[in-house]
């Protein structure tokens, strides 16, 4: 038997932890029916009119859609290149290859307003004219190192013989690699993709230096919780936190769920 | 793409190489390796070069110059280095993001360790999946959106001091929940948790269960087999999972804005400070590479110490 230690303390303890977790997400959902100008107590009734305010805030709608263009972007771009860059790491020896691997992962350890500042003196140099693009450009190398590493852990678990046996049989890269490759890493890809959008869909370091005129949706809220923030504002929490949860039921079932930890760990 | 024609030949080199032995066979299939190494990673090394190296090597050439009237002048100048250990606030704002890192690792370990030993020994496995998504769940939540949250329930009118009130404990809201240090550690230790959840529960796993079945028939009491042999299993999580927290917590901006108050002000708001309102680039520039250095410093730290502390079966 693998338990020890005391159950009934260990579940409590758990428990509460969750609980820690989850509070503060459910007192945002519990506010956002609050009818009452301030967020906090007393509860003064139910009411769905923060919903209708966020649907009728145009600045914020606009936002949304800001937002999935650059997250739909933000994965194609990192995918392109993270997709490669594993194959690279994962069937090949090449001088450098620790070096490589570091400058790939190292947005994960850098803090983003560094990775922001970079790239912003990069591009004002090179007179790139800031807009949603410069966000995805951004935005799509510092999240290649996702897909490098998920693609790279199916890539150790699947070993090369099917390629092997493919080049053998006479296909050529391209065809071993749509053929062979790409379908054992279709699951692996989807749940990437996904996992990359909500974090794109959430990123506000990188982006609060990379934007230009036109705001993504953490851009908006942010300038909103600058201000005075009403209970609006819990209004969009609640519906971004549901979002996200669809996004991420969806990523974790596709990817068996060992993507985050994987992520860690390298 | 120019090599779409080169596999053909490789199968026949191969071939070659095999049934032969020749060495100018396998030279050639050995070239045929290297350009397909080649179409795989100079894209991507490409466009790591251009879009990151660069944009480094932009920062250290910015480092070194200085700023006149809103002008740039390049330079080939340190001072700006030196003035990040010698001026006010710089240094010790380093210091104190530092010291949130640390504090926000180490609260979020605490917290996240009982939850990841249930899932580790307790859980059944039907449990183990669920547990694991409400895990992952507040992770990805937004992050602007966790910040606040802990706001209306630290600041005057939260849920806090709504229940003080209520249960006529205190007769005036209290202040000392929110703007200050305590408040960002707490809600930069929130944000962080599900991750070390994750990153502990993952070296967790790994304890064999034969070992713990062995250490109970010899009569080692349950403290016994947590300090001596799930412990020091779990310490390469922590660590990795801590090296995260800490260089995230390090280098946030958002939590210091909202929650924080005027003193808990840390080095990433310093440096859109500087890019903003102070519009001095080169010192914006020194302070990312310094922290640059520490996190590739910090990489490899860890590393060592995972290997080190790393147990093997």
């Amino acid at each position: 038997m693998r338990a020890f230690g005391n159950k009934p303390l260990v579940a409590g303890l758990a428990g509460a932890v969750l609980l820690f977790l989850y509070a503060p997400l459910l007192v945002m959902a519990f506010f956002s029916f609050n009818a009452s100008q301030f967020t906090g107590l007393p509860f003064k009734g139910f009411t769905l009119s923060w919903y209708e305010k966020v649907l009728e805030n145009e600045t914020l709608m606009r936002s949304i859609g800001a937002s999935v263009y650059v997250g739909i972007g933000t994965v194609i771009l990192s995918m392109l290149i993270g997709l490669p860059a594993a194959i690279a790491l994962d069937r090949y020896d090449f001088p450098g290859k620790a070096a490589f691997r570091r400058v790939v992962m190292l947005p994960i350890v850098l803090p983003g307003v560094i990775t922001g500042v970079a790239l912003l003196s990069f591009y004002i140099t090179i007179g790139f004219r800031l807009s949603l693009n410069t966000i995805m450009l951004g935005q799509g190398t510092a999240l290649t190192c996702i897909y490098v590493t998920e693609v790279f852990a199916r890539l150790q678990q699947l070993g090369r013989s099917q390629e092997e046996a493919a080049y053998n049989l006479g296909a050529s890269q391209i065809e071993t690699f749509f053929k062979v490759t790409l379908p054992n890493l279709k699951s692996a890809i989807f749940g990437t993709m996904l996992i990359v959008f909500s974090i794109s869909f959430d990123e506000i370091a990188v982006t609060y230096l990379l934007t230009g005129r036109e705001n993504t949706l953490p851009m908006a809220l942010w300038s909103i919780l600058r201000r005075e923030a009403t209970p609006e504002i819990n209004a969009v929490a609640t519906l971004v936190i549901a979002f996200s949860i669809v996004l991420i039921v969806i990523g974790v079932v596709a990817s068996r769920g060992k993507d985050l930890v994987a992520a860690s760990k390298s | 793409m120019e090599d779409a024609a080169t596999p053909v030949m490789t199968t026949a080199s191969v071939a070659v190489a095999e049934s032969t032995g020749i060495s100018p066979g396998a030279l050639k299939a050995k070239k045929i390796e290297r350009a397909r190494m080649l179409f795989w990673l100079l894209p991507p090394a490409a466009w790591f070069f251009v879009f990151m190296i660069l944009p480094y090597c932009m920062l250290f050439y910015y480092s070194l110059g200085s700023v006149d009237y809103v002008v740039f002048k390049p330079g080939l100048s340190l001072a700006n280095f030196v003035r990040v250990f010698t001026t006010e606030p710089y240094l010790s704002v380093m210091l104190k993001s530092a010291k949130i890192g640390i504090y926000t690792a180490i609260l979020s370990s605490i917290i996240a360790y009982p939850l990841a030993f249930y899932l580790a020994f307790h859980a059944s496995e039907a449990i183990k999946r669920y547990v694991y998504l409400l895990v992952i769940v507040p992770w990805w939540a937004s992050y602007l959106v966790k910040a606040y949250a802990w706001k209306t329930i630290l600041g005057t009118g939260g849920l806090i001091n709504a229940s003080l009130l209520g249960l006529g404990v205190i007769d005036h809201p209290l202040t000392l929940f929110l703007y200050n240090e305590f408040s960002v550690t707490l809600t930069l230790a929130y944000i962080f948790t599900p991750f070390a959840v994750l990153s502990i529960y993952a070296q967790l796993e790994r304890v064999p269960t034969s070992l713990i079945e062995v250490a109970l028939d010899q009569g080692a009491t349950r403290m016994e087999i947590f300090r001596k042999i799930v412990l020091p299993i779990s310490i390469p999580g922590i660590i990795a999972g801590g090296v995260i927290t800490f260089s995230l917590g390090f280098g946030d901006f958002v939590a210091p804005a909202l929650v924080g108050g005027a003193d808990s002000i840390m080095i990433s708001n310093i440096v859109i400070n500087l890019l903003g309102a102070a519009y001095d680039w080169p010192m914006a520039a020194a302070i990312g590479l310094i922290i640059i250095a520490l996190g590739l410093g910090l990489i490899t730290l860890a590393h060592r110490l995972e290997h080190q502390f790393q147990v093997r079966f």
